[in-house]
């Protein structure tokens, strides 16, 4: 017995600046909304769904059952199980690969999976001596011990630590690791100013066509991406001071960056015959998917390259070449990251991709990118697009994420 | 001479609710923070107006001696926090009870032309004097408790009225510090009654219908800080001591949805 995991379709809140409309709202908050919205779409109130995965990759420690608890606030009957899961910026995306993968061994016919990133509700650490102070304190017997444990703390301990993106073993930020790929794959500024424009027109004209009406739901008085501006240019992108990099190599900006963002983004998948059943949408099917991680820690690789890794592995698997896509969704972690993936397929051997085919309805640069949220918003667009296609129309997604490791699936319509 | 309520109605157009407040509402009730919004938010929403009647020099009981002892409320359909809406009270239905008397105040709320939202807070002055026979009033059911006791604790904080306060603008002394507290006679402040209502009915969480009737008695003040556990059982829910004892008592019943 064969199942097929379909994506019936997706839900969303917009997307916003960190610390704007949504600074009052929790990672928790957004991801209720996000399900709530979707419970709404398609009729859920009430109903048990086999299982829910969704995770975020700014999590406080109050939040380590993050998806149970969004469950239990949104409308979904209290018997949905759920499950918390983290891969950085992939997290969205491998929420999709756990669920479908589940439909697909028969272990459940309904599943919804997504992500929540709140940037502006992030936890914000101690010092390490706070934190051993306290523990310390905490497990006295005796207030002695106790007011001892305390009187260790030192003024320097009280300080905060910022929040910060920051990978463990290189001490590199995010941007900062890019800057080295993008210097080391040649990747010029005016390519990335121009994908980066493209994005916000795409984008633009994805919202204006109506294209997001089944796919988000207004929250907090906010309708529409807030980081999206329709009418920027070239000339104002190429007017930004760069951000990373150093010197005359230095072409990263705000602007062919993806900002700081909060949102939340959920998917709807279900085994092909409960679709039709409940006469759901049966938008694509999840073909197969692939997670790959690149050596970055020697310099022997890039960070966010490991996509690059991927893809090959899936096609061959397939037998399939990248001809075979109509679409392509490669996240915009930077402008940069999409160029240099594309150039390296292109190097390795693996082939060109067609830019006219990449990111139609506009990526992360203009959507902005609330980390664990990216999978479930690019999943519910390429999955509505490909049924538009129509039946056999493929679609490769690929995500980067932090610790140099990469997720990509392929969807196909129906 | 008998008491007379104000009459007529206070009202206020086209109020825009507080994006931020109604966040920080919900983080304080335990709701999460949804577009919308909950019906004991929509009390809140009203109660600038029910302070004007009270304070009103029309209103004949002095405030210090007011119990709140019961609410209701009628949620006609989901309202969203974008929603403007019109705001009316009313003070109504004075009558004698055996330890002073009783009146209401009667909040409406519409949007354009729409009942979305009816309260009514039920309050006693227990320095007035109404002559007359007591009416009868119905004790709401006590849920029966698991066997175990109640399925939620709640550890509420010694600050937790001034938390309530500052969202829901409920000043009232008795609720913020020991030492105004025991000015009123009470040993430690007292969380709101409308603060116990509220997360009473967050306690639903995802499971509240989209319009609804709850209704609450409040049986005994809690006092802070303090512990008390919730109890539901249907229909009927409690708010309870460590002895099972009820400080609120409730009903929420779901009616149909205006659309």
């Amino acid at each position: 017995m064969t199942h097929t995991a379909v994506v019936v379709g997706g839900n969303r809140t917009p997307f916003v600046k960190a610390g704007t409309k949504y600074a009052s709202a929790s990672a928790q908050d957004l991801l209720t909304a996000a399900i709530d919205g979707l419970v709404a779409r398609f009729g859920l109130a009430g109903a048990k769904i086999d299982e829910v995965a969704a995770g975020a990759v700014l999590k406080h420690s109050r939040d380590f059952n993050l998806t149970r608890e969004s469950v239990l606030g949104s409308a979904l009957s209290p018997h949905t199980p759920a499950v918390d899961l983290a891969q950085a910026c992939a997290t969205g995306l491998e929420a999709v690969i756990y669920t479908s993968n589940k439909i697909r061994l028969g272990q459940a016919r309904s599943a919804i999976a997504g992500g929540t990133d709140s940037a502006s509700d992030a936890p914000i650490v101690v010092t390490e001596g706070l934190r051993k102070a306290i523990l310390r304190a905490s497990r006295a017997r005796s207030l002695g011990d106790r007011l001892k444990a305390l009187a260790s703390i030192r003024p320097s301990d009280l300080m905060p630590v910022p929040p910060a993106v920051i990978e463990p073993r290189t001490g590199l930020s995010m941007g900062e690791s890019q800057a080295l790929t993008t210097t080391r794959w040649e990747v010029s500024r005016e390519d990335q100013d121009q994908l980066s424009y493209d994005s916000h027109q795409n984008l633009a004209r994805a919202w204006d066509s109506g294209f997001f009406d089944d796919l988000v739901t207004a929250y907090r008085g906010v309708s529409r991406d807030s980081i999206l501006r329709a009418d920027t240019t070239l000339e104002k992108l190429a007017s930004l001071r760069t951000v990373f990099g150093r010197g005359d190599d230095a072409t990263m900006t705000a602007g062919n960056s993806t900002a700081l963002t909060d949102g939340a983004a959920v998917v709807l998948l279900a085994e092909e015959s409960l679709a039709r059943e409940r006469n759901w949408p049966v938008l694509a099917k999840v073909v197969d998917s692939q997670i790959a991680a690149a050596d970055y820690v020697t310099g022997a690789e890039d960070l966010l390259l490991a996509p690059t890794r991927a893809i090959p592995e899936l096609l061959e698997r397939g037998g399939l070449t990248l001809d075979d896509f109509e679409l392509f969704e490669f996240h915009e972690a930077f402008a940069s990251t999409v160029l240099a993936t594309l150039k390296a397929l292109e190097q390795n051997g693996v082939g060109a991709v067609d830019r006219a085919k990449v990111n139609v309805d506009g990526s992360s640069l203009a959507a902005g990118h609330p980390f664990a949220a990216t999978g479930g918003r690019i999943v519910a667009s390429l999955a509505k697009r490909l049924a538009e296609r129509g039946s056999g129309a493929k679609g490769l997604i690929s995500i980067c994420a932090a610790g140099g490791q990469g997720a990509v699936m392929i969807l196909e319509a129906l | 001479m008998g008491a007379k309520l104000p009459r007529g109605e206070v009202s206020l157009d086209d109020y825009r609710q507080d994006l931020e407040q109604s966040a920080a509402y919900a983080r304080v009730t335990g709701f999460s923070v949804k577009d919308a919004v909950p019906a004991t938010w929509l009390h809140v929403c009203t109660f600038g107006l029910q302070g004007r009647i009270l304070r009103s020099k029309e209103f004949p009981f002095s405030l210090a001696g007011l119990v709140h002892v019961s609410n209701e409320m009628v949620l006609h359909r989901p309202v969203g926090v974008a929603e403007r809406l019109r705001l009316a009270v009313t003070a109504e239905n004075l009558q004698p009870h055996k330890k002073g008397a009783t009146f209401e105040l009667r909040g409406r709320i519409h949007v354009g032309d729409e009942l979305v939202w009816e309260g009514s807070s039920n309050y006693l002055s227990t320095k007035a004097d109404v002559p007359g026979d007591p009416p009868e009033t119905k004790r709401l059911p006590m849920p029966e408790a698991q066997a175990g006791g109640a399925s939620q604790r709640w550890r509420l904080p010694a600050d937790l009225g001034r938390q309530y306060a500052r969202v829901s603008g409920d000043w009232n002394p008795i609720h913020l510090h020991p030492l105004t507290a025991r000015i009123f006679g009470f040993p430690r402040p007292i969380i709101h009654g409308m603060w116990t209502h509220a997360r009473a009915l967050a306690a639903f969480g995802g499971q509240l219908p989209d319009a609804y009737r709850v209704r609450v008695q409040f049986t005994k003040p809690i006092l802070l800080p303090g512990r008390v556990g919730f109890v539901v059982d249907g229909d009927s829910f409690a708010v309870v001591d460590k002895e099972g004892k009820p400080k609120l008592v409730g009903e929420l019943t779901e009616v149909p949805a205006a659309s």
